[in-house]
């Protein structure tokens, strides 16, 4: 046996063409899926991602203090963006604005 | 250049094995080659990682879903060798991969569990020849076979090559060194020996001379 029992001409490996176009991956698709080749990898979750800085959805605030607001705008019977445009009329006038 | 998929739907059929030893094989006779580690199991990885790669063979990692027809796209134009290493499982990657592929190769033992299963690929790859109007060229490779054919196993060629399914000859027999390579990484020629050395070696090559006069049009 020698050490290298066969050599490979490159000249000879060629590539066929292959349709890479969306419907042949499509159609590709539906020939496995009907015989069970399914997705399999996890999906992406939808919909907007947590904020990195709060951990929610939708909150502007860290959650201890949205619920102070929530609770001062409802003893004082206004709406929370009212206590939001106070402190950003003092957040002003200490800042110099 | 062309792109070599590996497949079966069964779990624990010899897929990392047949294509860490065709990989290493090609490369040795002088190939570029670029592995692909479909598997989630990432059997391809551990074995890179194991110890230095051999010459002319690189591997890419968790090619997913999604990406696996761009990234054969990337690499079966630019003088390599394209090894594409599936899960064992029914999944849209492997529909996918097989889609592109100029030789499909199904890894079998020679058990009537790992042939019903596996006859799933094959029925797929027809499924899929339909559907894209093209010819994939596919074989099947018997792994982890004795040295006296059981009557299960001569059983399930016979019936395979009654129904035109082509054979690769030879099998890849049940070795202690296949199994190493997952343990020492490298190839055949590189590893510490591990049984009967020049037998794993010439079987290897043997098999990997197959596949290539499968690709380069050298059979019927």
């Amino acid at each position: 046996m020698t050490d290298k029992p066969f050599n490979i001409d490159l000249g000879r490996l060629k590539t066929r063409e292959k349709d890479r176009s969306a419907q042949a991956v499509e159609k590709t698709d539906r020939a496995g899926e009907e015989l069970g080749f399914v997705a399999r990898e996890p999906q992406k979750k939808r919909g907007r991602k947590p904020s990195p800085r709060t951990g929610q959805v939708h909150a502007k605030v860290m959650p201890g203090i949205s619920e102070e607001i929530a609770n001062e705008a409802r003893r004082r019977g206004v709406q929370q963006g009212v206590i939001i445009e106070e402190a950003w009329k003092l957040y002003k006038n200490k800042s110099g604005i | 250049m062309p792109t070599v998929v590996i497949a079966s739907p069964k779990g624990g059929a010899g897929k990392s094995t047949t294509a860490v030893l065709l990989g290493t094989e090609l490369a040795h006779a002088g190939a570029n080659v670029v592995m692909l580690d479909c598997d989630p199991n990432q059997s391809l990885t551990l074995w890179a990682d194991r110890g230095p790669l051999p010459d002319r063979i690189s591997v890419l990692s968790s090619v997913s879903e999604s990406d696996i027809v761009k990234t054969i796209k990337r690499h079966d134009t630019d003088g390599q060798i394209v090894i594409v290493d599936l899960e064992g499982v029914a999944s849209r990657l492997v529909s996918r991969a097989i889609s592109q592929a100029d030789l499909v190769i199904t890894p079998m033992r020679a058990t009537t569990l790992d042939a019903t299963i596996g006859v799933r690929a094959l029925q797929l790859i027809s499924e899929e020849e339909e559907a894209l109007d093209r010819k994939i060229p596919h074989a099947v490779v018997f792994t982890m076979t004795k040295a006296i054919k059981s009557k299960q196993h001569t059983g399930i060629a016979g019936s395979l090559a009654e129904q035109g399914v082509d054979l690769i000859n030879p099998p890849l027999m049940e070795r202690a060194s296949f199994s190493a390579l997952f343990e020492f990484g490298g190839d055949l020629h590189t590893m510490p020996a591990q049984g009967n050395m020049e037998g794993a070696i010439e079987n290897a090559a043997q098999f990997a001379q197959a596949v290539y006069q499968r690709l380069a049009g050298e059979m019927g």
